[in-house]
Order: C-alpha cells, then structure tokens, then sequence
C-alpha cells in the first residue's frame, strides 16, 4: 500500500464523512439544537453561585475588618487612660481654683490668658461640633 | 472588547465597571455556544459510528455539552476541543461497556432473546423511501455505510484515533491530548487503522 494510495483513501473518507454530517435530517438538528442550548442554560444557572462568592467574599472582608477595628478602639486601654485623664485634670483645675492663696481673681485672669489655649486644646480633643 | 481565553479573566473583567462586565460575559457565552455549535454534527455523527443508534448517541453528545459547560469551561478556549472529544469518548466507551454487560445478563435470562442494540430502533427507518435515490447519492451512502461497519470492527482506540485525526482534522499533537496518550501512540493506532480499513474495504472501495 503506497502513501498516494493512503492519502486518497484518508481524503475520500473525509469526504464522504462530511457529506453524512451536512446530510443530517432537520430532526437531528434540531434536538442537537436543544442539547446545546440546555447545556448553556445549565451553565448560566450555575454562574451566580460563582458570582455570588466572588462579589461577597471583598464586602464579607471589609465588614469583618470594621468590626476588628471598632472591637480592638473600643477595647483598648488607651481609650481607657485618655478618659481616667481628662477627669483628673478637671479636678486638679478645679484644686487650682480653690487653693489659690491671692484670691480668685488671679486665678481667673491666668485662665483667660491661656483661654485660646484651652480652646485649641478641647478642640483638638473633640473634634466634633463645639458645644 | 478585548477577547478573553479563560473564564477567569471573564471574572477580571467582571470586577470592572458594570457595562464591560455584562459584555464580557455574553461574549464569553457566544464563544461557548460558537464552538458546541461547530462540533456538535460531526461529534453526533461520530458517536453514531461508533454505537449504531441516534437517540444513544445524541444523548452522549448531550452529556459531553452538559460535562463541558459544568466543568471545563473556565479552561482556555483552545483546550475545549480536546477536552469535549475526552468526554464523548469516555461516554461512548461507557455505554458500550453498560451494552455488553447487558446483553452477558440477557443470555442468563430465560425467555426471548433481543438485541439490546435494536431495541430502540424506530420501525420507520427500515421503510424504503418512496423518493427515487439519485445512484450517486446511494454510492456515497453505501460507501460511509461500508466505512461505518470496518470502524466498528476496529479497536477502540484505532478509531478513536481515525475519527479525531481523519474525521475532526486533529493534528497528532491535539489527537495526543484528547487519546491522552503519547503523539507516538496516536501514530502508530493511526497507522494500523488505516491499514486495517483499507483492507477491508480495498474490494469494494
């Protein structure tokens, strides 16, 4: 058996292979059709699970970290030594006030020398709204 | 857009801006659908060499579109044809194995013998057709029908290595890949095939 003689046979099973394919009935076709179309649909209805974990997963992430971030300001014992702070020192000024030896007036007059000083400083510590 | 090869960068794309991703995902669709719609008449006709009955054959055809979509579509559009082609060749030979463990179980029992292989044939098929057949068409037929029964009676895989190589227009390199065997391999199933079948139908080819 030469390679011409293969060649030809490989060529003319081909052929008529494809003439079998192009002469399948309207019936075939159509049901072929319907195969496909049913496994495209099978893919489509599987797609949101995927995309439902792709778009979750980022927000699911976030949240967690927000909710790390509050849990760990809330809980820390710098929060905690800021507010112990601010009220010793509301007590010492008040101290201040009342065992000044000149009077009261000199203390009043330190305090409204500083006041813009005061002011930065409440400011600074509560950033919000001035009350 | 840019055509994109993997599902996964389909989901890149998704990650951009509304508009792009809904494009990207129907065009990744219509690439699916442009290729099962290329391959599904010769893969039919191939399965229906390979089990002599359409409704057998479309349903493995079915199962390969079904097992593609599910599984593989995420893989690069390039590697859908081998893949497909693994799958419908895995089908086939599962059918024929499910075949012949029933018809070992048939002879066991008593009462009358069938052929599980003409069970679903429809009646209708074996009446003539009252259109006069032009001699060049029934040639043909006669011819693939010849084809047929000799690629029958190969071993699975020479014809499985037949039917990729000569019918699909796969090169060695892709038959390879889908026979999962050696280039090697396919060379020499391919070989044999062709020697077998030539001279099975040397006389009346």
């Amino acid at each position: 058996m030469s390679e011409q003689d293969n060649d030809t046979f490989e060529k003319r099973s081909r052929a008529l292979f494809q003439d079998s394919v192009e002469g399948l009935d309207f019936a075939l076709r159509s049901r072929l059709t319907q195969a496909r179309n049913a496994a495209l649909e099978s893919a489509a209805t599987r797609r949101p699970w995927a995309l439902g974990w792709k778009l979750w997963t980022p927000a699911a992430g976030v949240t967690a970290a927000a909710v790390l971030g509050v849990v760990l300001w809330m809980g820390s014992p710098l929060h905690h030594q800021a507010g112990v702070a601010e009220a010793q020192s509301s007590f010492e000024d008040l101290d201040l006030l009342a065992s000044s030896d000149e009077g009261s007036a000199d203390a009043m007059e330190m305090l409204q020398d500083d006041i813009d000083f005061y002011d930065f400083a409440d400011k600074a510590a509560n950033p919000g709204p001035a009350a | 857009m840019a055509r994109f090869d993997t599902l996964n960068t389909a989901w890149m794309v998704w990650d951009s801006p509304a508009p792009a991703r809904e494009g990207a995902v129907l065009e990744y669709t219509r690439e699916l659908e442009k290729f099962l719609a290329e391959i599904e008449r010769r893969a039919f006709r191939m399965a229906q060499v390979a089990l002599r009955d359409a409704d057998d054959a479309l349903d493995v055809v079915q199962d390969a579109m079904l097992k593609l979509t599910r599984n593989y579509a995420s893989r690069p559009s390039a590697e859908w044809r081998p893949l497909f082609y693994r799958i419908l060749e895995n089908g086939i030979r599962d059918l024929q194995r499910r075949r012949t463990v029933r018809k070992r179980v048939m002879t066991w029992l008593p009462g009358p013998k069938q052929d599980p292989d003409n069970e679903a044939q429809d009646p209708l098929e074996n009446v003539a057709d009252a259109a006069p057949a032009i001699p060049e068409r029934l040639m043909q037929a006669q011819a693939m029908q010849q084809l047929e029964e000799s690629l029958r009676a190969l071993p699975p895989r020479q014809r499985e290595a037949f039917m990729l190589r000569n019918f699909e227009g796969m090169d060695v390199a892709e038959t390879a890949s889908t026979m999962a065997c050696s280039e090697g391999s396919v060379k020499t199933h391919y070989s044999r095939a062709v020697h077998a079948l030539r001279e099975k139908l040397g006389e009346v080819w």
